[in-house]
């Protein structure tokens, strides 16, 4: 076995506000019938690492109930499989202080894993990537670490954890946190590899002397050093990267766009996600939907309009969904009045209401709430 | 020894040809044929033996087994992986002294005995792979239990000008069957056997011995074995059955119960989730709606893009459905790809099928009088660009 995955679960939650309220940033529904989480863990079994542990701290009762026994996405196994990594002793409340901290309760964990290669990954960046390539550019550079970054659209330049100046062969050349990415700057996705006794290595060192930040304490600060050499790894197809409610907004409706839906569902290495064994949907007579993306389940007899809408939705006769992301088993009563708002699941919003968020920053409505 | 034990066990009839569903069947078995957006006819006994309680299927198979036992697996859709019990698929096997075919429905029972005493089973459940309905097992096992019965047979009322066409009943007031017959001239009842037995196994095993050294017997259950236990006086009770059932063995058949998913008083409550059909997942993405699309009374499964108008219509996973296209009254299998102008009436499309631009598949009723019926794309066919298949035409 070449590589072992760790994921992320908590460790910008946060960021997304409201929705992270009860569940783990892994864990915030995406795209209709997914959890964040489901795109990094189907990009890892799809590049056949089938080892994977998700480290946790809390608010992991909605993570723990959708990977289950893991079996959607082939992790259920004798060698290797999901393992859920909770903290080993409650130290604090806190989430943890930096992927640092976060990897020393894995350690037993790492120690056993038995790959070469550990592949780290944030749970907050969707898109359809293949780790064997990424582990291939790895070994032929001979890095220390190897990061995975694109280069963002022109206009999507937002401050980022991790910015990366690259030379001709394609090692780093300056790397910066926290700042706005530059015209040379590729953005860094969250997603690293290194060799597994090197990393066991590194967190037990790093935590020893009281560091915590894997980017900042480590990758940044042995680079400036001159201790490390950092191969960037550069990902050039669809990236969406969830790293507040505005971009989580944005990206739901990216994925309305044929060529965005094309590289992240490649049927090829297709996204996995929890099986709900629910109908087809059902569209009344009269129902309208535009441009839409709609989950099985759903039962639409009034109108929807540029909407990212999951599984098991109403939307009763009379009501108008614009602009608007509404959550699993939400239902909109007959000629209320939806835009730019998030929906969480559950929500039932009853017959003639309005509730009217701004495009730039959408309203919000919390889990299991009657309107 | 003490052994594990199962009280009732279900064996699924699974290896008929379905030649009547023509090409939909022609490389496939029956019970495989996709049903109703995302299913297969197979989920429907399946996913009401695990709503019933019941963890053990025998799946017996013969015709065109590859898909059907690929897609069966290890039966973890169903939540059937069991470490005791589970689903197990039983095609024929040769044996140190006589190997054959399944002969008839009892006889594949028959040569399955060595499978159904490894659970060591009270009772057992015969099933059929060919009809779409939505049945508590465990009411009719309890109704069996009560009635110290040695064989339930489970009925539904059919209209007297149909029962010709069925196995028919009759029985004395506390539900006890005195008379049957098969696809009787003159019925005398509108019981007709829905092909759902429970025998107490002991019992069915004794009869599937003897009819198997009988060698006039066809070896089946509605001739031979349910004939045999009735002149031998023994308990027989039908259970009567009141909710949707329907035998989809023909095209018009697999046609109208697609349709009668659209229709809310025909009593198959696709969507209820008190009873859920399971299937197995392709990990397809949500469907798209363009906004040139126009679905209305229709259902449609994840991983569609849609664009055209789509009415009264079952659409499966993973179609593709192009601008200006008209589908109305049809069902489309999963994968298959329509291109735009097409215009698709009355007709099941198959799967992974390409229908060229401006082709025009079908038509109503209305203007054919006796000659028309239901058109057919079998799988994977190509249709040309304004290609035109009447209707009743099958491809």
């Amino acid at each position: 076995m070449k590589m072992t995955g760790i994921i992320f679960s908590n460790i910008y939650d946060n960021t997304l506000g409201e929705l992270t309220k009860k569940r783990t940033v892994a864990s915030v529904p995406f795209g209709g019938r997914y959890r964040q989480i489901d795109f990094v863990l189907s990009n890892m079994v799809n590049s056949n690492i089938t080892k994977v542990g998700v480290i946790t701290k809390y608010h992991y009762q909605s993570l723990m109930d959708h990977l289950g026994s893991a079996g959607a996405w082939d992790l259920d196994r004798k060698n290797g499989g999901l393992y859920i990594i909770p903290p080993f002793a409650n130290m604090s409340t806190e989430i943890y202080r930096g992927k640092l901290e976060a990897l020393y309760g894995a350690l037993s964990f790492l120690k056993k894993a038995g790959s070469d290669y550990v592949v780290l990954c944030d749970s907050v960046v969707i898109c359809n990537i293949d780790f064997e390539k990424v582990l291939e550019s790895h070994i032929k550079s001979g890095a220390d670490v190897t990061c995975v970054a694109n280069k963002e659209a022109e206009n999507m330049k937002e401050e980022s954890k991790l910015l990366l100046k690259i030379d001709d062969n394609g090692f780093a050349k300056d790397i910066t946190i926290n700042c706005i990415p530059e015209d040379d700057d590729y953005a860094g996705m969250g997603m690293f590899i290194m060799e597994r006794e090197k990393l066991v290595e590194v967190v037990e060192k790093s935590v020893a002397h009281g560091f915590y930040h894997f980017e900042k304490d480590y990758l940044q600060y042995e680079f400036n050093q001159g201790n490390l050499s950092v191969n960037v790894y550069k990902f050039n197809d669809v990236v969406l990267k969830n790293s507040s409610v505005a971009s989580y907004f944005k990206n739901n409706f990216k994925l309305l766009d044929y060529d965005v839906r094309k590289s992240i569902f490649n049927p090829r290495a297709p996204i996995y996600t929890k099986v709900r064994d629910e109908a087809p949907t059902y569209y009344g007579e009269g129902s309208k939907a535009d441009d839409c993306l709609i989950a099985d389940g759903c039962k639409i007899m009034g109108e929807a309009e540029n909407s990212v809408i999951f599984r098991d939705v109403v939307i009763e006769k009379g009501a108008k969904v614009k602009n608007a992301i509404i959550m699993q088993g939400s239902k909109i009563g007959k000629d209320s009045v939806i835009e730019n708002v998030i929906i969480d699941k559950d929500v039932e919003v009853g017959m003639g209401r309005t509730l009217i968020g701004a495009s730039i920053s959408p309203l919000i409505i919390s889990k299991g709430e009657k309107i | 020894m003490l052994k594990r034990r199962k009280e009732c066990i279900a064996m699924l009839l699974a290896g008929g040809q379905g030649s009547r569903l023509k090409v939909l069947t022609e490389e496939t078995a029956k019970p495989a044929v996709p049903f109703g957006g995302k299913y297969r006819i197979i989920d429907f006994p399946l996913s009401n033996c695990v709503n019933s309680g019941i963890d053990t299927v025998g799946i017996l198979t013969q015709y065109q087994p590859l898909e059907l036992n690929n897609y069966i697996g290890s039966g973890k859709p169903w939540g059937l992986n069991r470490s005791f019990g589970g689903a197990h698929i039983l095609p024929p096997y040769s044996k140190s002294e006589k190997s054959e075919w399944y002969k008839g429905t009892a006889n594949a029972i028959y040569q399955n005995i060595p499978f159904i005493d490894l659970f060591n089973p009270e009772y057992v459940l015969i099933l059929s792979g060919d009809h779409i309905y939505k049945m508590d097992y465990s009411k009719m096992l309890d109704f069996h239990k009560e009635n110290k019965a040695d064989c339930s047979i489970a009925v539904i009322d059919v209209p007297i000008e149909e029962a010709s066409r069925f196995g028919i009943m009759t029985t004395d007031e506390n539900n006890k069957i005195v008379k049957f017959e098969e696809k009787p001239k003159n019925p005398t009842s509108t019981k007709a056997s829905m092909g759902i037995y429970i025998f107490n196994w002991k019992i069915l095993k004794d009869y599937l011995i003897d009819d198997e050294e009988n060698e006039n017997s066809s070896n089946d259950f509605g001739k031979d074995i349910i004939p045999k236990l009735l002149s031998d006086k023994k308990e027989m009770f039908a259970y009567s059955f009141d909710g949707y059932w329907k035998d989809v063995g023909t095209i018009k058949s697999l046609w109208e119960s697609n349709m009668d998913l659209l229709d809310p008083n025909s009593g198959i409550a696709i969507k209820d989730k008190k009873q859920k059909i399971f299937a197995r997942n392709y990990a397809q993405p949500p469907s798209f709606v363009a906004k040139s699309a126009d679905i209305e009374n229709s259902y449609v499964a994840e991983g569609c893009l849609i664009k055209g108008k789509v009415k009264n219509s079952i659409i499966f996973t993973g179609c593709v459905i192009d601008e200006n296209v008209s589908v109305c009254d049809s069902v489309v299998m999963p994968n298959t790809h329509i291109l735009s102008g097409a215009d698709i009436k009355y007709s099941i499309i198959g799967e992974n099928v390409i229908i060229g631009q401006n082709a025009r598949i079908g038509d109503s009723p209305e203007n054919y009088g006796d000659n028309w019926g239901i058109s057919v794309v079998g799988k994977d066919k190509s249709i040309e660009v304004n290609q035109v298949v009447k209707p009743d035409e099958i491809i």
